[in-house]
């Protein structure tokens, strides 16, 4: 009886991790991926796609970041300066994930509310275009509760532009230049998990230490928006209060305490996400395969569908 | 989980009968058959007076044409499918496709809060603005404009000027929002129905012949699909023997594998074996239960 209840309350637990686990996604075949998100920091941000872009570049392929606004508002240094002194750390950001260029379209920073969002639609579906990707990333188009414009419209765009861009009817004049059309294949968009219902997330991507590692250094790079070297007093007097101390933090300069605490925000938030998806360190997406809009349609072709002869 | 399972099974006997009625479905694009096509061609067949309104022309939906031949194609078929399901008229507002975000959305509402009060349906079809995971954004961009149309035909402050030519305010009694089964959370409830429409399946079974023949139809749509199925394979490296030749016999083939792939999907926990599914705001939306009995 005693071993019944025991097996019963063990497989209740299982069962019930089980349910909470996001599936496991594994990275699909291809060369190019292309990051599209409005900011400098985007590849790279806390709930975000870093570790997933280093593990792209390490299984091959080569990769791209579109930064579809010029944000000028991030940043202590007024509008111009912020915009030059943050492209100049997307770039440090983006060699240490291992990805090849920064393309920026300057939209102006937190004014992409009233921006002709099928102009920049049609900017990123020419990028696809040009860049022939098999794999497009970037923010979740049906997060819930996100408040900045800019992600919400990036996102809107891509989403469109990803698909569009196979048409042969839609911007026909960019074949003018030698394109052709390009359907990339796969869509990951990511998103927050806690802000209200978040997105709902249908895989995750394991990440091995290195590329947890090479996200926290990539976010660090933005040193204009991230660096803060008053953080570690403020956080000692937080943990004094309560009669706490952390000796790493004591132990720690300003400027290595600042990036000391990132590495610790950001490698919680893997680890979380991890946790979640049964594996050490992970990051989770919105996923979307080549035949994502034909549900009617899964069956048949995973029943059918043969691998075609090699030529 | 119990509630919720019986709230989706429970919303069928809520709607109302059609016989008589005049129904209005709103469309963004072709996709209108193949989320609704079968309850249309259910209402139409218990006597429903049922009129489709195209917002999108579908100019970029085909394999090798150029939009304006697609889009004269796309309505052309279109109206034959119509015909197919007992639909009795098509308006083709001429919109753009997939340019629809740079419409504005009280131009498209204005638009339909007139044909809400010229033809004074009692039944209102649109592509659910609320349903997410769709990456087609002109399904959202008009769902909104249509259930924004819904909610202000009954005011009378609304299109002041054709207020004087005799367009009277209208309430549409029932409405159904359709959209493609992509969204996970499509079946949550959310709330009750007194504040939020609540989801239905509709059983198509016997009428399913009925919708295959008029999504056949629509055979510029169809081939562009088949044609992207192939090239979307090819490049993964997969073939489907189908669609070794695309011609009309693998098209209508693929039309039809869809179609019930799509009824099965929606019809899964349900008591039938091909439906459709939908949110549905019937008598009870906005009325509080008490008052009711």
């Amino acid at each position: 009886m005693r071993l019944c209840l025991l097996l019963g309350i063990v497989s209740g637990i299982l069962i019930g991790q089980g349910q909470n686990r996001f599936p496991l996604g594994e990275i699909p075949p291809g060369k190019i991926l292309l990051v599209a998100q409005p900011h400098h920091d985007d590849h790279t941000t806390d709930y975000g796609m870093g570790g997933v872009i280093a593990r792209f570049v390490e299984h091959g392929y080569k990769a791209y970041y579109i930064r579809a606004s010029n944000d000028e508002k991030d940043g202590a240094n007024g509008y111009p300066r912020n915009d030059i002194i943050n492209l100049k750390e997307t770039w440090n950001g983006i060699r240490i994930l291992g990805m090849e260029d920064v393309i920026s379209l300057n939209w102006r920073n937190d004014f992409m509310n009233p921006i002709p969002l099928n102009e920049l639609r049609e900017q990123l579906i020419f990028l696809i275009r040009k860049y022939r990707p098999d794999v497009v990333l970037g923010h979740n188009p049906w997060e819930h509760y996100q408040k900045n414009p800019d992600h919400r419209n990036v996102a809107r765009a891509l989403v469109e532009a990803y698909w569009l861009a196979g048409y042969d009817t839609v911007h026909p004049e960019h074949f003018k230049l030698g394109m052709k059309p390009h359907a990339a294949g796969h869509f990951y968009g990511k998103g927050r998990l806690d802000w209200g219902l978040g997105q709902i997330s249908n895989v995750a991507l394991e990440l091995n230490d290195s590329q947890v590692r090479k996200k926290e250094r990539a976010i660090a790079a933005h040193r204009n928006v991230y660096h803060n070297p008053g953080a570690r007093r403020a956080m000692q007097a937080r943990l004094a209060a309560m009669g706490m101390h952390v000796p790493e933090l004591d132990a720690a300069n300003d400027d290595d305490a600042s990036d000391l605490i990132l590495h610790w925000w950001m490698n919680w938030i893997s680890r979380d996400i991890g946790g979640k998806a049964g594996v050490a360190y992970a990051e989770d997406l919105y996923y979307m395969d080549p035949q994502y809009h034909l549900p009617g349609l899964k069956a048949y072709i995973d029943a059918n569908a043969r691998k075609a002869p090699s030529e | 989980m119990i509630r919720r399972r019986f709230l989706q099974i429970a919303g069928a006997p809520l709607m109302g009968a059609a016989a008589g009625k005049t129904m209005l479905v709103v469309a963004a694009d072709a996709g209108w058959l193949e989320c609704a096509g079968g309850t249309i061609a259910k209402m139409t067949g218990e006597g429903a007076h049922a009129i489709l309104v195209r917002v999108g022309n579908d100019e970029k939906e085909s394999w090798g044409l150029t939009p304006e031949e697609t889009a004269l194609r796309n309505r052309k078929e279109s109206e034959a499918a119509a015909r197919l399901l007992g639909i009795q008229e098509v308006i083709s507002f001429g919109y753009r496709s997939s340019e629809l975000r740079d419409v504005p959305h009280t131009t498209i509402r204005d638009r339909l809060i007139f044909l809400i009060r010229h033809h004074r349906p009692a039944i209102l079809m649109f592509p659910n603005p609320h349903a997410e995971h769709d990456r087609n954004l002109d399904r959202y961009y008009v769902g909104a404009a249509a259930e924004d149309a819904w909610h202000c035909a009954r005011f009378q402050n609304f299109l002041p000027a054709p207020s004087h030519g005799g367009l009277a305010p209208h309430i549409v009694s029932e409405a159904y929002y359709y959209s493609s089964p992509v969204d996970p959370r499509r079946r949550e409830p959310e709330s009750s129905s007194t504040f939020v429409p609540q989801p239905i399946r509709v059983d198509i079974a016997e009428l399913f012949a009925r919708k295959l023949r008029a999504a056949q139809a629509l055979r510029t749509v169809n081939r562009g699909t088949a044609m992207r199925l192939k090239q979307s394979l090819e490049a993964a490296g997969r073939r489907l023997p189908l669609l070794d030749t695309v011609n009309d016999r693998a098209v209508d083939k693929l039309v039809e594998e869809n179609l019930r792939g799509l009824a099965a999907m929606c019809a899964a926990g349900s008591p039938y074996k091909l439906a459709e599914e939908f949110r549905y705001a019937g008598i009870e939306y906005g009325l509080p239960t008490k008052y009711l009995r």
